[in-house]
């Protein structure tokens, strides 16, 4: 057992997380006994489709959140030296990488191909009598316990084996609770039992078979590449969820504002939206991220360790992601509270004398809530895609933080090579598939339940 | 109309004062000119001399709005307000920090960005609606949903793979057309081909998505019930009914985008090493030549505000019940 | 053309079901319809009238399923045509009308491209001999200036014109039978009469066959030959029209019949301090125009208007839409800033308050509006909707009285106490306008203005929330100005009438003047168009 000789780090991108789920939650919380909400929720979750979805985002969003609790590890105290002072490894460590039991660290030279044992490229090295051959090199943690390079694939097959076996055992328990708690729940919970189960057991093989081999095969920098692809999930899922933190309360205050008091102040807000959109958002993206980084260049002292260098940039893309795309929000709620102010029991409450600010809270806050939670949920896998683009550019996530796009722009030219390295491609566009796939199919069900406008509009008597 | 077509031009003026305001801020008071003159010229050359040499040589060596040590007219216009944003309205972009003319740059690598976005703008409108159509012939069935779900899945690509993959596939492996490059004079469609096929495939997801919506919901109207009552069969109903309707939402929608064809693709144009716009910004971004950018900022702000003026009178065009006041 | 009298369509036994649930909308209607001769399907809303024509023509959403009976023309069953032959049966032999003309048509298309369009569909005309048949048939249903009316856009037409080209539509390939779908009711009525006209002329002389669907029993009375009375997807009575409104069999028809006005009672004017005093009030919106979008002119919505409501005293305020009657409303609840005249209730002058001076007179004067559904906030429970106003007014009550007081006023509205803690999505119509109107009175006002406030709702509905309104004004001796288009309900209701037209007070006076006695030629129009039982 490792021992809990650990200083916890609190990174700033990790306690904007923590406090979006702590927000989230009192949020479900105190919307709880509406009816409204209760029943459109209940529509997206009747469909077998919303149950699976929303197990795949959880998945992440899990694994992102374990990807959020930073600590550093205490380093042993050097042999002979007899101190009481406990020294820090200057590298940050995550409760996931605990988890994955230390697939982090087990570096080759350079490229492997999945499951390889030998490197992917030749290199020069000594025979056992002291030649210089060049021949493919044996890979460090890759198959070193076999006998014989033959006894690759039998092994496998066992290492599977027992995989599944504890894998299929751990979903049992897990699926197992939930069936005692919710079996009579008239939801389709089977479907994210299912989903779980996949889930489960395919952690458990991948983590146990990565003691001995390279799931995914290693990247030119030798890192094992399935680690990577995991390790891009937190960056993906905290930059889509930050930046429409970001982006809600000026897009939601702006736009009610204007469509509520109308006259000059929807004026200056319609002028403010026309201007930013008018701006090419790549370019002050772009711009914006650049002269950030001046900043950062500039100041280096401000950050003890590098990963805190790396997270105030991303911090920074997710304020700017947000700030340069609160138009569209603020466009569809300031029409929306145009609509709203024209009802009845908005100008009942002005007949009633209820003053400005109680009308905004009590009648048209909660009434545009549906428009936000719709951008919440569309914008999330439109800014995972963007994140894989923005890297590209060159203004996206920091390259020593792992990142799907990052993963992209370093082997966007190795299919080129002969043979085509495609595994580290391969990794980022599975992961990142999955949950832009789930989120968007999530979405979908979202709009449908929660926009009164794509509901089928059949005629009837 | 032509009142209100001048009431937007002057519409347009505040905004692209704003616009400039905005990019000033962020170019010249976040960070000021040493700032970025330190990191332009990198960490080992950094002297407080070269510094101002290089202010000097990029004529960042003046004071940002007012110069008290100028007399007359010249306090505000030998300013670097004056010198850098307010001559963007005379379409003056000046030069770049490497010492090129942005003038004869955008002119000369419009053309490139141009050949490739409108056959992709084009041909891509024309695939999505097709598509749609053909989507929308079998609403209700189960192939309808299927293409839906086609539609998210390739909607959830990133447009990266598209280009990866298109190359590696169609260019790599199949050989059928050069991995990347321009040149005007010697068959450039051979170097477009690629480049449109990418755009047109990776905008099918949502495109087709979207227009599929938009049928759907003219086929719930009114006056389609109408044209049933007629004896109408459904195909005629889809293309003389739903179809001219439908356009109007399509056209209205994708009418802001065409001048902004201009300014060409940021990926695929360095993905595909075409000598447009697009690769123009990327390495302006890459090298941090802020000069390029602001006048790229520019130059995209008036073709999006052209485009909106371009929608309003489309609208009119498109459908008989606009009339602009 | 074969006789007068003769069966050209027969309904048998249909039946309808909501495919997902399987719940049954119709349940076995059988009707007949005869050459030259209007049946009348008349019914609430939800009834299943609409459906009714729908299904015989096999247009009906698929969320609903025909799952038995028959249409029969000329001896062919309808539901036993493939989709292609029935084609042509739609439009050539059976032609429909939809309520809402402006919607039916399709607003890209000229008016006249669309009456082409059915008879491309179904005659070899082509060219010029086309576009001179539908020509021919814009005069015919009375649209002026026919031949240049064919190129323009549904849109630059009124209401009116619209539902005749719809008509002209629905008759260009000479149908034998005829299915209007509430054809008339987005009308104003004085067009609703002239298009009623327009179809029983067209009945006659073609020998049409006409199912009307209609929930007016104004309409069937005028207009009907028989009438089919539906009730919850069933006819429970059909009957000759004489014969139906002397001698009607079933509650639920009487209820329907005695909806309309009697002209001979009236409400007894009362003389009485006045309450609220309007003079030569006025609302202008102001049209902007040009490059720098200067006010060249104004929209005169409400145009000196002077009036005056005593205590304890109905004043209805009649009008066609958009003839400014509601802006008046909004006006005098200060909603809407007015531009002109003086708003005085008990003397003081209201009319100029800011916001926080009117506070005190906002418990005074209270609202009632049209639409139920989106009057009250979905949010809340329907005892923090009616507690809104005894919070932000200040009534000096605890929340212990608050709550009784809630509770007081759903019994006196005739709902149950519990219903304090449900959603305003659980009811209905009437019982949200109940709710509104416990909202209103739970500021203890001493005017309400009623804006419509049973246009929305079925009329068996209608006129218990019509009692409601006079039981409580007979307790509390509230006065009501009354905004409405329907005359209908003045009689029994008001006192005092006042009629507007466009922006205008035209005439006003006692319920019985105005009544039995109209100056204005526009009150005549108005009064000619109402439907009642007398003139027969």
């Amino acid at each position: 057992m490792w021992e809990l000789d650990a200083k916890p780090v609190l990174l700033w991108s990790d306690a904007l997380v923590f406090m979006l789920v702590i927000v989230l939650c009192t949020f479900f919380y105190r919307l709880r006994n509406d009816p409204q909400t209760r029943e459109r929720w209940s529509q997206v979750f009747s469909s077998r489709l919303g149950m699976v979805t929303f197990t795949i985002i959880m998945v992440y969003v899990g694994i992102a959140l374990l990807d959020s609790l930073h600590f550093r590890r205490a380093l042993a105290s050097p042999a002979g030296v007899e101190t009481t002072e406990v020294f820090y490894d200057n590298k940050v460590t995550s409760v996931l990488d605990l988890m994955l039991d230390g697939m982090g660290d087990r570096y080759e030279r350079t490229y492997s191909a999945p499951l390889a044992l030998k490197s992917f490229e030749k290199s020069d090295m000594k025979d056992e009598h002291g030649n210089l051959v060049r021949d493919y090199e044996w890979l460090e943690h890759a198959g070193r316990h076999l006998a014989s390079p033959a006894d690759k694939w039998p092994d496998l097959l066992r290492l599977t084996g027992i995989a599944l076996a504890w894998g299929l055992a751990a979903a049992a328990l897990v699926v197992g609770l939930q069936w005692v708690l919710l079996r009579g729940s008239a939801y389709p919970w089977y479907a994210s039992w299912l989903v779980q189960a996949v889930v489960i057991c395919f952690m458990v093989w991948l983590v146990s078979v990565s003691h001995y081999y390279h799931v995914l095969g290693t990247d030119q920098g030798g890192t094992d590449v399935a680690y990577q692809s995991l390790k891009g999930i937190r960056t993906g899922v905290l930059l889509g969820t930050l930046s429409t933190l970001v982006m809600l309360p000026i897009a939601v205050t702006l736009g009610v504002m204007a469509g509520y008091f109308k006259g000059w102040v929807d004026d200056v807000v319609q002028y403010l939206y026309t201007t930013l959109s008018s701006i090419p958002g790549i370019l002050l993206i772009a711009a914006s991220v650049l002269l950030f980084q001046v900043y950062i260049d500039l100041n280096p002292d401000y950050f003890a360790v590098g990963m805190e260098k790396a997270d105030a940039r991303f911090i920074a893309l997710c304020f700017i992601l947000g700030l340069t795309s609160w138009s569209s929000l603020c466009r569809l709620i300031r029409a929306e509270t145009l609509k709203i102010s024209q009802l009845g029991y908005v100008q009942a409450a002005h007949a009633f004398g209820v003053s400005h600010r109680r009308i905004l809270g009590r009648h048209i806050l909660p009434n545009v809530v549906h428009i936000i939670l719709i951008t919440f949920v569309l914008d999330f896998s439109s800014l995972v895609l963007a994140e894989a683009v923005l890297s590209y550019i060159g203004v996206g996530i920091d390259p020593s933080m792992g990142s799907w796009g990052n993963m992209i722009n370093d082997a966007r030219t190795e299919l080129s090579l002969e043979p085509a390295v495609w595994w580290t491609l391969a990794g980022a566009f599975f992961f990142m598939f999955m949950l832009v796939l789930a989120a968007n199919l999530f979405s979908d069900l979202v709009r449908d339940a929660f926009d009164p406008r794509s509901g089928s509009g059949r005629s009837g008597a | 109309m032509l009142a209100y077509i001048i009431r937007r031009l002057l519409y347009a003026i505040p905004i692209l004062v704003g616009v400039n305001l905005l990019t000033f801020t962020l170019f010249f008071v976040v960070n000021s000119p040493d700032d970025m003159a330190a990191s332009q010229l990198g960490d080992k050359y950094v002297t407080p001399a070269a510094i101002e040499n290089w202010k000097r040589k990029n004529g960042y060596d003046k004071p940002l709005f007012l110069n008290d040590s100028a007399t007359g007219l010249a306090t505000l216009t030998d300013t670097i307000f004056f010198t850098k944003s307010v001559r963007l309205f005379a379409f003056d972009f000046g030069r770049s920090e490497s010492g090129r003319d942005i003038t004869t740059d955008v002119s000369t690598r419009m053309w490139p960005s141009l050949a490739v976005a409108l056959p992709s703008f084009a041909l891509g409108i024309w695939v999505n609606i097709c598509v749609a159509l053909m989507v929308v012939m079998f609403r209700g069935t189960s192939l309808d949903r299927w293409a839906v779900f086609v539609f998210v899945a390739l909607m959830s690509i990133s447009y990266l793979f598209y280009i990866i993959g298109g190359q590696y596939l169609v260019a790599k492996q199949w050989m059928l057309v050069p991995i990347s490059g321009f040149d005007p004079d010697f068959k450039p469609w051979k170097f477009l081909i690629l480049p449109v096929l990418v755009s047109v495939l990776s905008g099918i997801g949502s495109g087709a998505r979207w227009y599929r919506t938009l049928f759907l919901e003219e086929a719930g109207q009114d006056y389609v019930r109408t044209a049933r009552a007629k004896g109408a069969s459904e195909l005629r109903i889809l293309f003389r009914h739903i179809l001219p309707n439908a356009l109007i939402p399509i056209l209205t929608g994708v009418v802001v985008l065409i001048p902004s064809l201009f300014m060409g693709s940021l990926l695929i144009e360095s993905f595909f090493g075409i000598p447009g716009l697009g690769s123009y910004m990327l390495d302006a971004i890459r090298s941090q030549d802020f000069a390029i950018v602001r006048s790229m900022v520019f130059i995209g702000s008036i073709l999006y505000i052209f485009g909106l003026i371009l929608t309003d009178i489309s609208y009119t065009w498109a459908d008989p019940r606009v009339r602009l006041s | 053309m074969s006789a007068a009298g003769d069966i050209r369509m027969q309904v048998r036994d249909l039946r309808v079901e909501l495919a997902e649930t399987g719940e049954q909308i119709l349940k076995g209607v059988s009707l007949e319809l005869r050459a030259g001769q209007i049946f009348a399907l008349v019914g609430e809303s939800g009834s299943g009238k609409s459906v009714t024509s729908l299904a015989t023509m096999r247009l009906l959403p698929e969320a609903l399923q025909i799952t038995a009976g028959a249409v029969l023309v000329d001896g062919q069953d309808l539901f036993e045509l493939p989709e292609a032959s029935m084609q042509s049966v739609r439009g050539r032999r059976v032609a429909m009308i939809f309520q809402n003309a402006m919607s039916a048509l399709n607003p890209v298309q000229t008016v006249g491209e669309q009456v082409a369009e059915t008879l491309r569909l179904h005659t070899p005309l082509r060219g010029d001999a086309l576009r001179r048949r539908v020509v021919q048939l814009f005069s015919e249903v009375g649209i002026p200036d026919p031949d240049s009316r064919f190129s323009f856009y549904p849109h630059q037409l009124s209401g009116g014109q619209q539902q005749r080209i719809m008509i002209a539509m629905a008759l260009a390939c000479e149908p034998d039978i005829l299915i209007a779908d509430e054809p008339t009711t987005a009308l104003d009525v004085t067009i609703q009469e002239q298009v009623l006209n327009l179809i029983r002329e067209l009945t006659r002389s073609r020998q049409l066959a006409v199912l009307l669907i209609t929930h007016d029993m104004g309409v069937v009375r005028h207009t009907a030959d028989e009438v089919g009375v539906m009730y919850r997807g069933e006819i429970i009575e059909r009957e000759g029209v004489e014969e139906f409104f002397h001698n009607p069999k079933q509650d639920y028809s009487r209820r329907l019949i005695d909806a309309l006005p009697d002209l001979t009672r009236f409400q007894s004017v009362a003389v009485e301090e006045p309450l609220l005093q309007l003079e030569d009030v006025k609302v202008y919106f102001p049209i902007r125009r040009g490059v720098l979008q200067r006010v060249v002119d104004h929209t005169r919505a409400v145009d000196g208007v002077s009036l005056s409501i005593g205590r304890g005293e109905t004043y209805a305020l009649v009008g066609e839409s958009g003839s400014g009657k509601s802006t008046l409303g909004r006006a005098i609840l200060n909603l809407e800033e007015s531009s002109g005249g003086r708003i005085r209730f008990k003397g003081e002058d209201i009319g100029a308050l800011s916001r926080r001076a009117m506070l005190p007179y906002r418990k005074l004067i209270q609202v009632i509006f049209q639409n139920p559904f989106s009057s009250m906030n979905p949010r809340l429970t329907v005892g923090e909707i009616i507690a809104e106003g005894m919070v932000s007014l200040g009534m000096g009550l605890s929340a212990g009285q608050r709550e009784e007081r809630i509770g007081q006023l759903l019994d006196r509205v005739q709902l149950r106490r519990e219903y304090r803690n449900r959603y305003p999505h659980e009811f209905s119509g009437g019982q949200l306008q109940r709710i509104a109107i416990a909202r209103a009175l739970a500021v203890e006002p001493e005017l309400i203005i009623c804006d419509e406030p049973t246009s929305a709702l079925d009329v068996s509905i209608r006129a218990e929330v019509l009692g409601l309104l006079q039981e409580l004004q007979r307790e509390f001796g509230v006065s009501y100005l009354f905004i409405t288009h329907d005359l209908s309900i003045v009689p029994s209701l008001a006192h005092h009438v006042g009629v507007m037209q466009a922006g205008k007070l035209v005439e006003q006076g006692s319920a019985e003047q105005i009544l039995t006695a109209p100056r204005h030629p526009y009150t005549r129009a108005l009064l000619k168009s109402v439907p009642r039982l007398d003139r027969a």
